[in-house]
């Protein structure tokens, strides 16, 4: 049920990203939805499905912007598995783990993003534009704002995503 | 456990390779019918949304945009007070230089006459029995009773009093003002006077004259207190009656007195007294 609830979500998901939160941008910052569902999602179910929200949700995003399809899938992949590798670790989920998740998300999702816009010949419009360097450019301009705004996201996200799980019953913890 | 960690990582090598064919196909343009129809119902529901954030956004910004709008039209109120006090300044420098330029053509056209440029400080007030202007300029400035006072559309007066830094204008339109004069036509002659309804009159024209509407009428010099061929004004009504042995007309001034601002007084002009003249054959009768 779990996977076949991720195609309406994460295109709602991205739809608000692309027309709600454009709105709400400060200093060129926003949450990324899309992304803090996938993970929220997945920090509480099995890596499969978990990344089968990853596709979901990247090819949504994806529908929606100029950058290749599948752009968006590697960072949210990426952040599946680094989750799934570390959750192993902790006997539950709590608020540092929510810190850690889209700190580390934000940061790959981004380098990923850009690595990828690169070397398929996309050039951003913002690189080097402050003479830092495209790396420094891109910390300076896109992650930074986006750790915060997905820092501050990330709480109402999970909130959200558990309380689904637990009514669908998709909970990993419920259901093992 | 270690088959486990070697299957998670051909999971993520195959995923991570689906990506890399998704990104490739997507940029040789093989995925273009799908993502075309993926994107029809994901396009619907990104066009609702637009409209609506909109909207809210609107809503939202206008009760918020009020103060601003205030603080705008503050602002531009002020910039539109500030303009127009500029404008008005400017404008008077306009109509200043405009009026010297007119009295410098007047002044280049009469090269044998030397002038003085004064500003009228007080105009005349038609309730006051005397016509009078007074002017910014006196002895200091080589003013002295008598002297022609004009404008590039005529003459005005005559200084009638005069202080070291300031003088005052007899106008032509008092009714103590008579000044020998003629018409530019015909050169018949004739004396005009201020009216009480601030007219000129000019009297003594001769039956068999020929005065029409419209004729120009000059200084003639007669008398010494006038320098010739100063223009007066216009003829706007001729009255002659049979009884009479002259013919009256009535003369429109081109100046407007009530708005001088600025005028030339004639100061290489200066008066002729001929009152000497008159009391020489008492003199001499008396003394006979």
């Amino acid at each position: 049920m779990g996977s076949f609830l991720s195609l309406p979500i994460l295109m709602l998901a991205a739809a608000i990203q692309v027309t709600v939160m454009p709105q709400i941008s400060i200093f060129g910052g926003r949450p990324d939805i899309v992304l803090l569902i996938v993970s929220a999602w997945s920090l509480n179910t099995s890596l499969e499905q978990g990344v089968l929200w990853a596709f979901v949700g990247g090819i949504c995003k994806d529908l929606l912007s100029a950058a290749p399809i599948g752009t968006s899938i590697v960072g949210m992949v990426l952040i599946i598995f680094a989750i799934h590798a570390i959750r192993q670790q902790l006997f539950s989920v709590g608020f540092f783990t929510l810190v850690w998740v889209s700190v580390l998300g934000t940061i790959i999702q981004q380098f990923t993003i850009l690595i990828i816009l690169l070397s398929t010949g996309f050039q951003p419009q913002y690189v080097d534009q402050l003479g830092y360097g495209v790396v420094l450019d891109q910390i300076r301009l896109f992650i930074v704002p986006s750790i915060v705004y997905n820092l501050i996201g990330i709480m109402p996200v999970y909130w959200f995503v558990r309380a689904i799980q637990r009514a669908l019953g998709t909970d990993l913890r419920l259901t093992r | 456990m270690r088959n486990w960690r070697s299957n998670r990582g051909l999971f993520l090598g195959i995923c991570l390779l689906v990506c890399l064919a998704l990104i490739t196909a997507s940029q040789l343009g093989l995925l273009s019918p799908v993502t075309g129809i993926l994107s029809i119902p994901l396009n619907f529901i990104t066009g609702i949304f637009n409209r609506t954030t909109l909207e809210t956004v609107d809503a939202i910004e206008m009760p918020s945009d009020v103060p601003t709008l205030q603080r705008r039209v503050a602002d531009l109120e002020e910039a539109l007070a500030r303009y127009q006090s500029e404008l008005v300044e400017l404008r008077e420098v306009a109509n200043d230089y405009q009026r010297l330029s007119e009295l410098v053509n007047y002044t280049s056209q009469t090269q044998d006459q030397e002038y003085v440029a004064a500003d009228v400080i007080s105009n005349s007030d038609s309730n006051a029995p005397l016509q009078t202007i007074s002017l910014n300029r006196g002895t200091r400035d080589g003013i002295e009773i008598g002297m022609p006072v004009i404008t590039q559309l005529g003459l005005v007066g005559r200084i009638s009093d005069v202080t070291a830094n300031a003088s005052r204008v007899l106008l032509i339109t008092d009714v103590s003002s008579a000044i020998s004069a003629r018409l530019q036509t015909t050169r018949d002659e004739g004396s005009i006077v201020g009216q009480a309804t601030n007219d000129l009159l000019m009297e003594f024209i001769p039956l068999n004259a020929s005065v029409q509407e419209g004729d120009i009428v000059i200084s003639s010099g007669l008398g010494g207190n006038l320098p010739a061929g100063l223009v007066i004004g216009q003829v706007t009504n001729v009255q002659q009656r049979e009884f009479e042995l002259f013919q009256n007309a009535t003369i429109r001034s081109l100046n407007n007195f009530a708005t001088l601002e600025t005028v030339l007084v004639i100061t290489s002009f200066q008066p002729v007294d001929l009152s000497v003249f008159q009391s020489t054959p008492v003199a001499a009768g008396s003394g006979s």
